[in-house]
């Protein structure tokens, strides 16, 4: 392995490295992921790689495995700020317990905080520029002093990381090792009752992934551990494992009110409109224009970041009916509330295409048509008109809440048509 | 006739609940004008000339005696007296106050009406036969069907805001009494080959300001798939019909610009999607639903001849009331009658609220409870027996509602006019009015017999003087009012739309005009058996333009 040691660091992608990478990857057993940390660290990039650990849940494993193999392995923490305490007792805990001896906090820039986030309310309104300036641009300057970077991601996490390998090759030439890929939530057990290592505080809780407080909640038996994080705004990524080069969105600086309603309560909206000047290779939850994704659609097929569709009256939701599965929102056009093409839209997306995200509406979102928008499959709303919030807020929308016609994929059952109802 | 269930009558209760909120957010301001008006009008609340008009749903034309009662009870306490009934067979009051109208929707609402999609851009009423389920050549009984589509298109979340209003007519005999040719989708009954009742489907047809005649985009649809079809239709117009214009959004005009062939491809490849699925309707249904529509409990009588002959001798009116507004029933010794709502000089369509109260009583001793309101604004009681008609004829006497013009020159359809409408260009009611006295004397309307004169007052049609063999529309010109006359329009199976005749009249001119009209025909038929429309197809249109401009006329 001396020879993919001795490549030099170099800023433009190497394919010899990559079909190094690829070979590397069938050298361990699965689940041999000390040995693929041993050989990352002692063959690969001797004194050239480091681990960011968030010291959450499930931290205490690899970084049992990296007290085994180098104590003094520089473990870099964020301290992004918003931490939960029981996170920060925790880090303590480890140190001791494991003796490692160069964990090294990481903070973001003051002038950052001050300018982008004076209240510290930034995640609530935009958390991808929350991450942006406590997680990506602290961590910056550092990744750049390595070649590689361990971390502790695993494929069963979330759908996205289904085919993680245990190397890979960032798109700026950097080795990432992922010594945990194929671990799965029992095997994460296991190894820490058999290792005897001490459980995140709030691991009992109920909180299995564990980020920065605003952002978590407890996840539900048998839910996807990683819903938890940044629930309801469809962000499963944190900047940081995206691509170290990865272009976050700047900051915004004006804080409006939330306006997305979904599951019962108006929240933050990771999504943004797509703009002039984004890029379809790196646009990220953005709501491509439908016209635009077909333009450019192998560029928008072989963007790794979370994506929306927007479909305006008059498109046609069937010319992407391939790709639907591609998109973590689409947002239906309903630019004035008398044009009802798009229920058409929502009602194709959601009972032919079996559309499983997020469907929401956007435009002239009025209160009176809301029970017909959710009936035809719309599981959020975009809401600007005041009283239409007030109603929403307040759990007020008058509507007729029995239906004559079988609509949507729940309705057909009872209670819905003519026939097949049972009367009294 | 259909009986609400408890789910019927908590989805009215829950609509008024709605409507009576939106009027409540409307008052406070928390709506506007713009975002409140699309919701009243789908609760039939118009904004007349004068005032809110407020039309009430009478599905597919049938009444109970119960349900008559109170509408005359809602003209007396809410109205001026009186209801207007229409030419899609539902009922209309010019004159309700605003903060009236929760109260109205509660009255109705205990007699099992409302006036849900009565306006708007949806689906709205559905129409069929007067005479159904009584009328002797009748294939199937389409009320079930009616029903059913009636619940299906209530307060569709799909179809609550299309590009415009939509209607449906359905016929369940081979002769047209529904006008469906002339309906956004036109259903009519037919048997396939192996004996199966399915439905003929016709879509892009209506009158208004671009009259066309429906075209048939499906020639067997059984019952079992109807409303999967319907919904494929329905999605079709939604999504393509034109939004950019209000006078170009109707399916008439999305079929017409894209041809058959285009709509008819995309149809049926929504169909092939939708077919077999959750829109089935199974057979159970459609017996359960036709059970409400079983016959009443005919007596077993004689088959019996009317001699209209002997009777016209002994009393003209009465003999000649026999002889117009009486139509064979499929029962042996039963007949259904045509109450005119024509009398000579007054406003086609209005019944006062003792006149609808003297119908209830007629029909709740004579009709099994059953009342129809027909698409040429009359009223019709469906099934009566012979030996009654006589005491029927001195009740209605009583009322001055036997006028025995049913199908003569006299029984106009008249829209309400610059007298009532916001958008009309001139009046109707007048015309009207003076063409039955020019006519009324019954020797010469029998003279003439069978003959449709339509009358609308702006291009919109709503008089359907497309189809009247004569029809009269009202036009602006110089500041003054102006009457075209088209010639050979037709609303029937033979469907077509009448041809405008030259430059138009005014209004002193009208019944003149008309007169040379008739004349010309009488002079020209090849003999009395020979109806109006039939000489005007022999003849062509010259010999009648020649007698409505000959020389001496003086044309506008």
């Amino acid at each position: 392995m001396a020879q993919v040691n001795a490549l030099p660091r170099q800023h433009r992608p190497d394919p010899l490295r990559a079909l190094g990478v690829v070979a590397l990857n069938g050298m361990f057993d699965e689940m041999d992921a000390l040995g693929v940390l041993r050989h990352a660290v002692e063959e690969i990039l001797p004194g050239d790689v480091a681990i960011v650990s968030s010291f959450g849940a499930d931290s205490a494993v690899l970084l049992h495995m990296v007290s085994k193999v180098k104590k003094d392995l520089p473990v870099y923490f964020l301290e992004t700020g918003k931490h939960f305490p029981e996170t920060l007792d925790y880090v303590e805990t480890l140190k001791t317990r494991l003796g490692l001896t160069n964990v090294i906090a990481i903070q973001p820039d003051p002038a950052d905080l001050k300018r982008f986030d004076p209240n510290g309310d930034l995640w609530e309104t935009d958390p991808d520029s929350c991450c942006h300036i406590r997680k990506t641009e602290p961590l910056e300057p550092i990744t750049e002093e390595y070649g590689g970077w361990v971390t502790g991601r695993k494929r069963y996490q979330t759908v996205e990381r289904g085919v993680l390998p245990h190397f890979e090759l960032t798109s700026d030439d950097r080795i990432k090792v992922n010594p945990l890929a194929h671990f799965s939530d029992a095997d994460v057990v296991a190894y820490r009752q058999e290792h005897n290592l001490p459980e995140h505080p709030l691991y009992q809780s109920g909180y299995k992934s564990i980020g920065c407080a605003p952002c978590t909640s407890v996840v539900a038996e048998g839910e996807d551990p990683r819903a938890g994080r940044w629930r309801g705004l469809n962000k499963k990524e944190c900047g940081i494992h995206f691509d170290f080069n990865g272009a976050i969105a700047k900051p915004m600086v004006a804080v409006e009110k939330h306006r997305l309603f979904k599951d019962g309560a108006f929240i933050a909206d990771p999504f943004h409109d797509w703009g002039e000047g984004d890029d379809a290779a790196t646009a990220h939850y953005t709501h491509v224009p439908l016209p635009v994704f077909l333009e450019h659609r192998e560029t928008f097929l072989a963007n790794p970041h979370p994506l929306g569709l927007l479909v305006s009256p008059g498109e046609r939701i069937e010319d992407v009916k391939d790709d639907l599965q591609r998109f973590a929102s689409v947002a239906i056009k309903f630019p004035a509330f008398t044009d009802g093409r798009g229920y058409s839209t929502a009602r194709l997306l959601s009972e032919r295409y079996r559309f499983a995200g997020e469907i929401r509406a956007v435009g002239d979102v009025l209160a009176d048509q809301i029970p017909l928008m959710r009936r035809c499959g719309v599981t959020a709303l975009v809401v600007t008109h005041e009283p239409t919030r007030q109603a929403l807020a307040e759990g007020k929308l008058a509507e007729v809440a029995i239906f004559y016609q079988p609509v949507g994929l729940t309705e057909v059952p009872v209670g819905t048509r003519p026939y097949l109802r049972r009367a009294g | 006739m259909y009986r609400y269930d408890e789910f019927d009558a908590a989805f009215v209760r829950e609509r008024t609940a709605q409507f009576s909120d939106q009027v409540r957010r409307r008052v406070s301001g928390e709506l506007s004008e713009d975002q409140f008006r699309p919701l009243r009008l789908m609760n039939g609340l118009y904004l007349q000339l004068h005032a809110y008009m407020l039309r009430i749903a009478v599905p597919y034309g049938t009444l109970s005696s119960r349900q008559l009662r109170m509408l005359a009870h809602i003209a007396r306490t809410y109205d001026r007296g009186y209801g207007h009934f229409t030419t899609r067979q539902n009922i209309q009051f010019n004159w309700p106050k605003l903060k009236d109208v929760p109260d109205i929707l509660a009255d109705l609402a205990s007699v099992e009406m409302h006036a849900i999609q009565t306006s708007g851009n949806c689906i709205r009423n559905i129409t069929t036969d007067q005479f159904a389920g009584a009328a002797a050549d009748e294939i199937i009984d389409p009320r079930p069907v009616a029903e059913i589509l009636r619940q299906w298109s209530s307060l569709h979340p799909e179809f609550s805001y299309l590009p415009r209003k939509f209607k449906i007519a359905m016929s369940g005999s081979p002769n047209d009494r529904a006008a469906i040719r002339f309906h956004d989708i036109g259903l009519q009954a037919v048997a396939n080959p192996s004996g199966e009742i399915g439905w003929e489907v016709w879509v892009g047809g209506g009158l208004g300001r671009t009259p066309i005649v429906g075209k048939m985009i499906n020639g067997f649809v059984p019952n079992e798939h109807l409303l999967a079809y319907l919904e494929s239709i329905l999605r079709v117009y939604n999504r393509y019909g034109r939004r950019d214009n209000k006078f170009k959004a109707r399916i008439k005009i999305l079929v017409h610009e894209e041809g058959l062939e285009t709509i008819k491809g995309q149809v049926e490849a929504e169909f092939a999607e939708m077919r077999g699925g959750v829109l089935t309707l199974p057979q159970e249904e459609l017996d359960r639903i036709a059970a409400y529509f079983t016959p009443p409990p005919f007596e077993e009588l004689p088959a019996t001849r009317i001699d209209v002959k002997r009777e016209k001798i002994l009393d003209t009116a009465y003999g000649e009331w026999l002889e117009n507004n009486i139509t064979s029933h499929r029962m042996p010794g039963y007949a259904s009658v045509t109450i005119s709502l024509k009398p000579v000089g007054k406003p086609p369509g209005d019944a006062s609220a003792e006149q609808m109260e003297a119908v209830a009583d007629l029909a709740e001793r004579y009709s099994f409870d059953e009342l129809r309101v027909t698409h040429e604004q009359n009223l019709v009681l469906p099934h009566v027996r012979i030996a009654d008609l006589r005491t029927i004829y001195n009740a209605l006497v009583a009322e001055e509602l036997a006028d025995g013009n049913a199908g003569l020159i006299t029984d106009m359809i008249c829209c309400p006019g610059l007298d009532f409408c916001a958008l009309a260009n001139a009046r109707s009611i007048p015309i009207a009015q003076s063409i039955s006295e020019r006519f009324a004397s019954m020797t010469r309307q029998k003279e003439i017999g069978d003959l449709k004169i339509k009358i609308s007052g702006c291009i919109n049609a709503c008089g359907h003087h497309h189809v009247g063999h004569i029809g009269i529309l009202g036009v602006e010109k110089k500041g003054g009012e102006l009457y075209q006359i088209t010639l050979g329009g037709d609303a029937t199976e033979n469907a077509a739309v009448g041809k405008i005749m030259g430059p138009g009249f005014e209004a002193e001119a009208v019944p003149d005009a008309i007169e040379r009209l008739v004349d010309a025909y009488i002079g020209l038929r090849q003999n009395p058996a020979e109806p109006f429309i039939a000489a005007v197809r022999r003849l062509g249109e010259a010999p009648f333009k020649e007698a409505l401009y000959g020389a001496s006329e003086r044309a506008a």
